[in-house]
């Protein structure tokens, strides 16, 4: 009998888990010495096929850990305990622009994790592995309640942690793709927060009548989170990626309606006509669309679109009128906004307006635009349709991968932490708080 | 205001702890000293094993204070004849202590079950696994109830709360400040469940995600009868094909359902069936019993001359309890053999006598002398349904006489009963047996804390020894 197709075991703990969850990959019982290739296969909703591999050396007890054992090669380097997921990219043969997300968030992303005899990097699929395991990443905690949001107009969906609450509540917005797109709600809501995702581009409304939504509909979306029964209607944060930053200020420096304990902006910008609605802030852009490059690559190139910044105050959400805490997120490479020119610019008005304490920014070399929740695989550009028009283009949106990984990670475990201080912690949202969490 | 919020890590775990646990069995300290605990064979000194879920809460508030609050877990379970909803429940106590102050306006307060002491309820001490283990039927639920999973693709869901104060369930509704949902499974993802009805054996066979072909499990239990499917999945998930077998009381074997009616060339098929398998290593399978299942696994692992790898038994004979009607094994029925029981004063009947040595059927004692492979037998010394330490003494003694004792691997646990299973379930120390003719209530034997343990360290025991002798 084949020792080592009996022998050699891998197992991931935990199986099971949330997709901002680290795991453990640990390989035992090869030979001393021997060299291995750690896989791992996905294959998403759309069917394409993802993969990412590590090449690994066993040691004198025959077991390879990936969260510790550096790899020697393969899709990532070194010991990236998570590298098998940040660095999935589409199998040999894919069309391009790809770029994963997950639409059901009510069932697990599952990825076989296998182990293959020396340093491979091609045609895994015509080979049997030495041994293999399946591996679930969820973004609905168990407990956690999905219920769509239709009243009012709105397209919605809300997700309740599980437990008696009431829990403190949060707005989601993407940005300039529009749809409504859930995994980040959900994962919010698995760790305490009822989070509402909001479609705004691409709304049942808009699609049936052709008009955007005006201001009111995100006045109306933050009223329908503050009544709900179970949520703190004192406590509710907004968090904004790409274009919702820019709704996101617009509504917690001038929405009468909208009172928040804290905001969350991630690759955006202050930068849009201040008394403008959507569609005027779009238009906006439009406008400047001549601005726009293309690589060699022929790929779009969008964050000249907003600059300079200008001094024209009336182009730039106030943002020293701000009365809670401000988290940027940031990445330096970001190639669709100038995020963190904007951050810069923000930073300024406010140490002017004397509310500058109430500003963190996180900054990160390498980073792109897409700045997401850890453990998914980083596009640094993909096929995107714009709003209005029915064609496709390939947007860069920058970063490189181990370190807009890293990144994510960073990023989002403060995010959290500055969630978590200002939504369950004290009475008093304006002083700065410290958190061992 | 202070809003607490509570988080488990793992959110989703597999029962039974990972074979790469490194850490050993903790013995909580108000049982026993450490000097005991020095004496005991089969555990090592005391530390702290990686925690399999850790549970953390915290707050903000604006008072420095202690503040006493109590968790508690609530899992339920359908009984699938009766279908009703059972509560089990269990009270941990905790103190908060106060932990990092910086500021006036906010404290940070938080607490790690995995470090911290429990003062009360259902469990005492530092037991990052007690709300798990220490599940208790809730005030109100019928007696005799026993926590075992039938349906082993859907997990058990465990509401983990937070109350304020230090209370116990039977004070009535107290308000829960906080909740966290965990699930806990049996099978990992990617094992399948196969059902097998082919060449007469009925069973339910397991396998491990992956390409194959794995070591593989005969898994025997006792005379409750029927088709216990959850310890096999859990081998399974730690990549072992494994099959379940029905000997006894499962409407699809011949005959009534009161008597085994299946002999020697069922048993020998079932092995044979998995050896077979495409996906099973014809020479790497072992065979596990517990109870009844201990004197099934010796006879076939040492009779039928089939070649298993190892054998494993929990608390079982050496010989058949109940009269054979022929010499392939089959029983006869099972008439009042009731000389050998006896009833403690709560009318509970304890089995221990019937599988006394001295009370087996001659014909049925297996020839131990004859075994070729490693053994391990494990004894739980509050046994109260069998004869255990017996008959692990009369194994051990045939053994050494015979030269054989380094294929013979004892673990002996004090205060555990006789239903050692995988780690972090209950245990029952007594549970109904029967309706008819009449209601009895059976004594397992085992206390809740050390079973517990006894449960841990024999598990990740067995899965050592199933890996040196399966996979190596």
């Amino acid at each position: 009998m084949d020792r080592k197709q009996c022998c050699v075991k891998v197992s991931v703990q935990p199986s099971r888990g949330l997709v901002d969850e680290k795991f453990v990959v640990l390989v035992q019982n090869a030979f001393p010495g021997f060299q291995l290739t750690v896989h791992a296969h996905h294959q998403c909703e759309d069917g394409h096929g993802w993969e990412a591999f590590g090449h690994y050396t066993a040691d004198a007890t025959g077991t390879v850990n990936v969260s510790e054992d550096p790899s020697l090669g393969g899709t990532y380097s070194g010991a990236e305990p998570m590298g098998l997921l940040w660095s999935l990219r589409p199998v040999p043969g894919s069309k391009p622009g790809l770029r994963m997300r997950k639409k059901n968030v009510q069932t697990p992303m599952e990825i076989t994790v296998s182990v293959y005899q020396g340093h491979q990097t091609e045609g895994f699929v015509d080979q049997v592995p030495l041994t293999g395991v399946v591996v679930e990443r969820w973004y609905m905690a168990p407990g956690v309640q999905r219920i769509p949001i239709t009243e009012d107009g709105l397209t919605a969906t809300l997700f309740l942690p599980s437990g008696p609450g009431p829990f403190p509540g949060l707005l989601d917005l993407w940005g300039g793709g529009g749809q409504l797109v859930e995994y980040r709600a959900a994962l919010l809501a698995s760790h305490g927060i009822a989070s509402l995702a909001l479609d705004y581009l691409t709304p049942k409304i808009t699609m049936e009548t052709g008009k955007m939504v005006d201001n009111q509909y995100f006045e109306t979306a933050y009223r329908v989170l503050q009544q709900h029964p179970k949520v703190l209607g004192s406590r509710i944060a907004m968090l904004g990626l790409c274009f919702g930053t820019s709704i996101t200020l617009k509504m917690a420096v001038y929405s009468q309606v909208v009172k928040l304990r804290c905001v969350v902006c991630i690759s955006g910008s202050h930068v849009q006509p201040v008394d403008g609605n959507l569609e005027q802030i779009l238009s906006f852009f439009k406008k400047n669309a001549d601005k726009s490059c293309f690589n060699e690559d022929n790929e779009v190139i969008w964050r000249d679109l907003l600059l300079p910044i200008p001094t024209d105050p009336s182009l730039k959400v106030d943002v020293g009128r701000l009365q809670c805490p401000l988290m940027l997120v940031v990445g330096e490479d970001d190639q669709n906004c100038p995020a963190y020119e904007s951050a810069m610019d923000m930073k300024e008005m406010m140490e002017r307006a004397g509310n500058s304490h109430l500003l963190t920014i996180l900054s990160y070399p390498n980073a792109g635009h897409l700045i997401e929740p850890p453990h998914t695989p980083h596009a640094r550009s993909s096929s995107l349709r714009t709003i209005g028009s029915r064609h496709m283009l390939m947007a860069l949106w920058g970063g490189q991968t181990a370190e807009h990984s890293r990144a994510q990670e960073d990023s989002w475990k403060k995010m959290l932490a500055f969630l978590r201080e200002n939504l369950y912690g004290g009475t008093d949202p304006g002083a700065r708080l410290i958190s061992h969490l | 205001m202070a809003l607490i919020h509570v988080q488990v890590t793992y959110t989703m775990s597999t029962c039974g702890p990972p074979i790469t646990d490194a850490g050993q069995t903790r013995w909580p300290p108000p049982f026993f000293s450490s000097e005991d605990a020095a004496l005991l064979p089969g555990f090592p000194k005391q530390s702290f094993p990686p925690p399999k879920a850790i549970l953390k809460t915290s707050s903000g508030s604006e008072r420095e204070h202690f503040c006493c609050l109590t968790l508690l877990s609530l899992t339920c379970f359908a009984a699938s004849l009766a279908m009703c909803f059972n509560v089990f429940t269990v009270n941990l106590t905790l103190t908060v202590c106060k932990h990092g102050f910086m500021f006036p306006l906010c404290l940070l307060v938080s607490s790690k079950v995995t470090t911290d002491h429990s003062v009360g309820g259902s469990y005492l001490g530092c037991e990052p696994m007690g709300l798990f283990w220490g599940l208790q039927p809730a005030p109100g639920e019928r007696e005799g109830l026993r926590l075992r999973k039938k349906n082993v693709e859907a997990p058990y869901t465990v509401h983990i709360s937070l109350l304020e104060g230090h209370v116990s369930p039977s004070e009535g509704q107290t308000t829960r400040l906080a909740t966290v949902t965990t699930e806990r499974w049996y099978m990992a993802p990617g094992v399948k469940r196969i059902e097998i009805r082919q060449d007469g054996v009925v069973g339910t066979l397991f396998l491990p995600p992956g390409p194959g072909p794995f070591p593989a499990i005969l898994d025997l239990w006792g005379m409750g009868g029927g088709l216990v499917e959850y310890r096999s999945a859990l081998f399974a998930s730690r990549g072992y094909a494994s099959l379940s077998l029905a000997y006894f009381g499962h409407k699809e074997l011949p005959g009534p359902l009161n008597r085994i009616n299946v002999g020697d060339s069922y048993f020998k098929s079932a092995f044979h069936l998995l050896q077979a398998h495409s996906q099973v290593c014809t020479d790497r399978i072992g065979i596990f019993g517990l109870s009844f299942g201990v004197y099934l696994s010796l006879r076939i692992g040492i009779h039928l001359g089939v070649t298993p790898s190892c054998l494993i038994c929990i608390n079982g004979p050496v010989g058949s309890t109940s009269k054979l009607s022929d010499p392939d094994g089959k029983t006869k029925q099972f008439k009042s053999e009731q000389t050998n029981w006896t009833f403690d004063d709560q009318g509970y009947v304890s089995f221990r006598k019937v599988s006394l040595p001295s009370n087996l059927f001659n014909g049925s004692l297996v020839k131990t002398e004859n075994l070729t492979c490693p053994l391990m037998y494990i004894v739980g010394e509050d046994d109260q349904s069998a004869s255990s330490k017996e008959n692990a003494d009369l194994i051990e003694e045939t053994l050494r006489s015979v030269g054989k004792s380094h294929l013979f691997t004892r673990l002996s646990y004090p205060g555990a009963g006789h239903l050692i299973e995988p780690p972090y379930s209950p245990n029952s120390r007594a549970s109904l047996w029967s309706v008819k003719p009449k209601k009895l209530v059976t004594l397992w034997g085992g206390h809740l804390a050390p079973h517990a343990a006894a449960q841990e360290d024999s598990w990740r025991k067995i899965l050592e020894f199933l890996e040196s002798n399966l996979r190596v």
